[in-house]
């Protein structure tokens, strides 16, 4: 099993080559090598860093890269 | 002076019931945005439709829920509501306030935010209605460094808890329902704040079976107080009701000409387990068959009370009907206690077997009640290790097709074709 | 001090979580937390509670508008200020709650809520308590109908029924704008609720950028969303989706994912009516809103046909039912059939249940009344 720094590298990884450019946990979970609730902390944890982003309906949050979110408003950012 | 007509809203302006548009509009001279929330709502009025589009991405940093995004589709014309974000402040357990921090918090939004808001939202979070994005963060500052207060959940997160009244001024919880939400609320503050789910997750603490806060129906995972011993009886007291001298039912019904009290037909005769009598003028319950439907307490709050070996039955998986239909909570754990001094340990126990599992199997936008129904009740048991008994169910099922599994069935499931077709030749 | 834009981290304050609610009690409720006896409705709206310390705390109930104003939260305040040491509470059905120790407190409290002129009081016992609701037209992006307005509308009509404990037993009415059911009135003696009837419109022109295409097939429940090519308005072939309209039961799902399909509609959303809720479990287990008016049609600013039609169920239910039964346990007492005849409300194909579990629904049984229905 990975450790949170790398757990965090496969994330970023996923983020920036996934065809969608937001992604839920659910997403993350089917590709990242990690238990549910690590990934969950390692990806909360990037947005902390300030190297990734919420993306919220409202009823449902997803995670993108600031640069490939489709909304001008950004959280953060 | 208005700053749009709005002949149609005014008509909401007269009738006994508290004027939502009166308040608008004598909040329109604190705050301008308010002209442009009946402007925009008297053309709602006309077209018959909303004139809001979808949120986007609106929030505060590091946090993932909290903020509910909205935009105007005529901001030109209703510029004072071209956004109108939400912001959810987490509310203190069973909303008592006192006028100091109510007053801290309405300063805030008067400068900061329309001056309208929701006491409270559906979830039971203070709701301050409508903002702009660049004011969020100072919001959100001003909130936690001048008042002390957070916000509270949206998204895929854990949605602010919340309960009943509770002990605080109730005779019948059975538990402290305010000090549990309060400390499973910020054991959780991760959870809370940041998505850990497939989908939103609700957790509601009601004080006894009456359930106030509509746990069963409104919550995931619902905590209804109940208790395992005997009913208190204080046969004076029955006495007292059967007389006339205390009115029944808390006097909930001193309006209604219905006669004079007549205990065997508003409480013998309504108990759903036929589990009471009288003998002579004392009342007898065969506590053993008792479902603590509340009936008879409800109706003689003097004379009954719960017993004293209290705690609180789990029931899981209760939802609105998007998508499959609505679902009530499922009982799963009939009792724990739910005491202050172990912090809630067993509730937390329970909570987080059930989190695992569902982060890991769960679907996207997936309720737990969901993905119960998807993987069947007794799988869901097996999941939370717990031994399935008829209470979880109303009725044994009516369908043959049990899904046995190999090792339950003697010599498992591998055969010999060439055994079998030795005897029976095709 | 205060925010700094430039440099957002600093001294950030997360996760204090709310504040402790203990200090927010008033001083009788301090003392007497967990030892309270028994409780009595002194007059509609006024609950008075006493401890096995003998203390009495005495509860003056208000209707809000759920709406309000800071404005108004200003006025609550300095009424709690004047009369109750600074506390307040508010319940879960957007009344306002003002709490005093002793029974001589309790007119002067009634009369500055009555002499507010936005503060009624009442919403105890067997009546019609403030009705729980959503958004709709004044912040909800997905509603079929409007909330606050209908909800004046209906408790203006309804108000003695407010202030006065006449009915059988206590009536829940709840509104929710949308099938989403924010407000959760799947469980209420009267529901009132937003439907859509129109399927979603495809906007070409945006879909492509605004919405993941695969969410949104996969929104749909009934599988009626099917990837397609479409046309947008410059004549350009784009990747888009179709929606077979037999198929749409109206949920409006695929518009919460995706933005190019808006399904609100002037002449198409209206509310439909739901009876025989309960969330309580007294006598019979808690049960969901049936039902039985699938269509009423938006009429702003006053809804007439939605107040005409909660009104004549109530007053039927008020005439009908014996003490203590709720709304549903009187329908299922008398029958449906009996329920729709008494009320005079015309039955249809529309609330027989034909999604999911419908044969729950569908009466196996010789056991019917002859009702008019029979013909």
């Amino acid at each position: 099993m990975a450790d949170r720094e790398e757990v965090k590298a496969q994330i970023l990884e996923l983020l920036t080559k996934s065809k969608k450019p937001a992604l839920y946990l659910k997403d993350m979970q089917k590709k990242v090598d990690a238990k549910p609730r690590e990934i969950k902390n390692a990806a909360n944890e990037l947005v902390r860093d300030q190297k990734v982003m919420f993306w919220s309906s409202g009823s449902s949050t997803m995670y993108a890269l600031p640069e490939r979110a489709k909304d001008e408003d950004k959280i953060g950012v | 002076m208005p700053k749009h007509d709005t002949p149609l809203l005014d008509q909401l302006e007269s009738g006994p019931w508290p004027s939502f548009v009166k308040d608008l509009k004598r909040q329109a001279e604190k705050n301008p945005a308010c002209w442009d929330i009946l402007g925009q709502m008297e053309v709602s009025y006309e077209d018959k439709i909303t004139h809001w589009k979808h949120g986007g991405i609106v929030g505060v940093f590091g946090y993932g829920g909290g903020i509910v995004g909205r935009y105007s589709d005529m901001p030109k014309r209703f510029p004072g509501v071209a956004h109108f974000h939400t912001v959810r402040v987490n509310q203190p357990s069973s909303k008592f306030y006192n006028t100091k921090v109510l007053r801290q918090i309405m300063d805030i939004w008067e400068r900061r935010g329309s001056g309208m808001t929701n006491m409270h939202g559906s979830t039971g979070d203070l709701v301050l209605l409508g903002t702009f994005t660049e004011e969020l963060e100072e919001i959100f500052y001003e909130l936690t460094h001048d008042v002390g207060v957070d916000l509270g959940g949206s998204g895929g997160n854990l949605r602010t808890p919340s309960c009943c009244l509770g002990q605080a001024r109730c005779e019948w919880s059975c538990y402290d329902t305010a000090e549990a939400c309060h400390n499973i609320t910020m054991t959780y503050q991760d959870e809370l704040h940041r998505p850990a789910f497939p989908y939103k997750f609700k957790t509601k603490f009601s004080g006894c079976p009456n359930d106030c806060v509509a746990a069963i129906a409104r919550s995931d995972f619902s905590v209804i107080g109940t208790w395992r011993d005997d009913i208190r009886i204080d046969q004076a007291a029955v006495k007292g009701y059967v007389n006339g001298e205390f009115p029944a039912n808390g006097g909930a019904h001193a309006g209604g000409d219905w006669g004079p009290f007549n205990i065997k037909k508003e409480v013998i005769d309504l108990c759903p387990t036929n589990c009471m009598w009288m003998e002579g003028d004392e009342l007898k319950i065969d506590n053993a068959e008792c479902t603590r439907c509340m009936h008879c307490l409800n109706v003689m709050p003097r004379a009954l009370r719960p017993g004293l070996d209290q705690g609180a039955s789990i029931l899981i998986g209760a939802k609105a009907p998007i998508l499959d239909g609505a679902q009530l909570s499922t009982l799963i754990v009939p009792f724990i206690k739910m005491d202050a001094e172990n912090e809630f340990e067993e509730y937390k126990e329970i909570i987080e077997k059930c989190w695992d599992w569902w982060m890991e199997e769960g679907k996207n936008r997936e309720r737990i009640g969901e993905s119960m129904q998807r993987i069947g009740l007794p799988t869901f048991l097996k999941i939370m290790e717990i031994d399935p008994i008829p209470q979880h169910v109303k009725e044994p099922r009516s369908n043959p097709y049990v899904f046995w599994k190999e090792e339950e069935v003697e010599g498992g499931f591998e055969r010999d074709l060439a055994e079998f077709r030795k005897r029976h030749p095709m | 001090m205060g925010f700094d834009p430039a440099n957002p981290m600093k001294d950030r304050i997360t996760d204090i979580g709310p504040p402790h609610y203990a200090q927010y009690y008033p001083q009788v409720i301090k003392e007497n937390k967990g030892k309270w006896l028994y409780h009595e409705i002194t007059q509609p709206g006024v609950l008075k509670h006493v401890s096995e310390s003998g203390a009495e705390c005495y509860t003056v109930r208000c209707a809000s508008a759920r709406l309000i104003s800071t404005s108004l939260i200003y006025d609550m305040c300095d009424i709690a200020d004047e009369h109750c040491d600074g506390i307040l509470r508010f319940t879960t059905r957007n009344n306002v709650e003002f709490m005093v120790d002793s029974a001589d407190k309790v007119q002067p409290l009634v009369d500055a809520c009555n002499a507010h002129g936005m503060l009624p009081v009442g919403g105890t016992g067997a009546g019609v308590t403030n009705i729980v609701h959503t958004q709709g037209w004044v912040h909800c992006h997905t509603p079929a109908t409007d909330a606050s307005g209908p909800v004046k509308a209906v408790m203006d009509e309804l108000f003695d029924y407010f202030t006065s404990m006449t009915l059988p037993a206590q009536v829940r009415i709840a509104l929710a704008c949308c099938l989403n059911m924010c407000g959760a009135v799947h469980c209420s003696d009267i529901a009132i609720l937003g439907v859509h009837r129109k399927p979603p419109l495809i906007d070409h022109d945006t879909i492509t950028s605004v919405c993941e295409l695969p969410l949104a097939i996969a929104s749909c429940p009934l599988g009626a969303i099917k990837p397609a090519k479409g046309t947008n308005s410059a004549g350009e072939e784009v990747k888009s989706v179709t929606v077979n309209n037999d198929r749409c039961m109206f949920c409006g799902n695929c518009y919460t994912m995706c933005p190019s399909m808006p399904l609100a509609d002037p002449e198409g959303d209206g509310i439909a009516i739901l009876v025989g809720g309960k969330i309580s479990n007294a006598r019979s287990m808690p049960k969901f809103s049936k039902m039985v008016i699938p269509f009423l049609p938006n009429t702003p600013p006053r809804w007439p046909e939605t107040v005409a039609a909660v009104k004549n169920i109530l007053e039927v239910y008020a005439k009908d039912a014996k003490k203590y039964e709720r709304v549903g346990e009187w329908a299922e007492r008398i029958g449906w059939e009996k329920f729709f005849e008494k009320c005079n409300i015309p039955f249809t194909d529309k609330s027989v249940d034909d999604y999911r579990l419908a044969y729950d629904t569908w009466r196996t049984s010789t056991q019917f009344k002859f009702t008019s229905h029979i013909k």
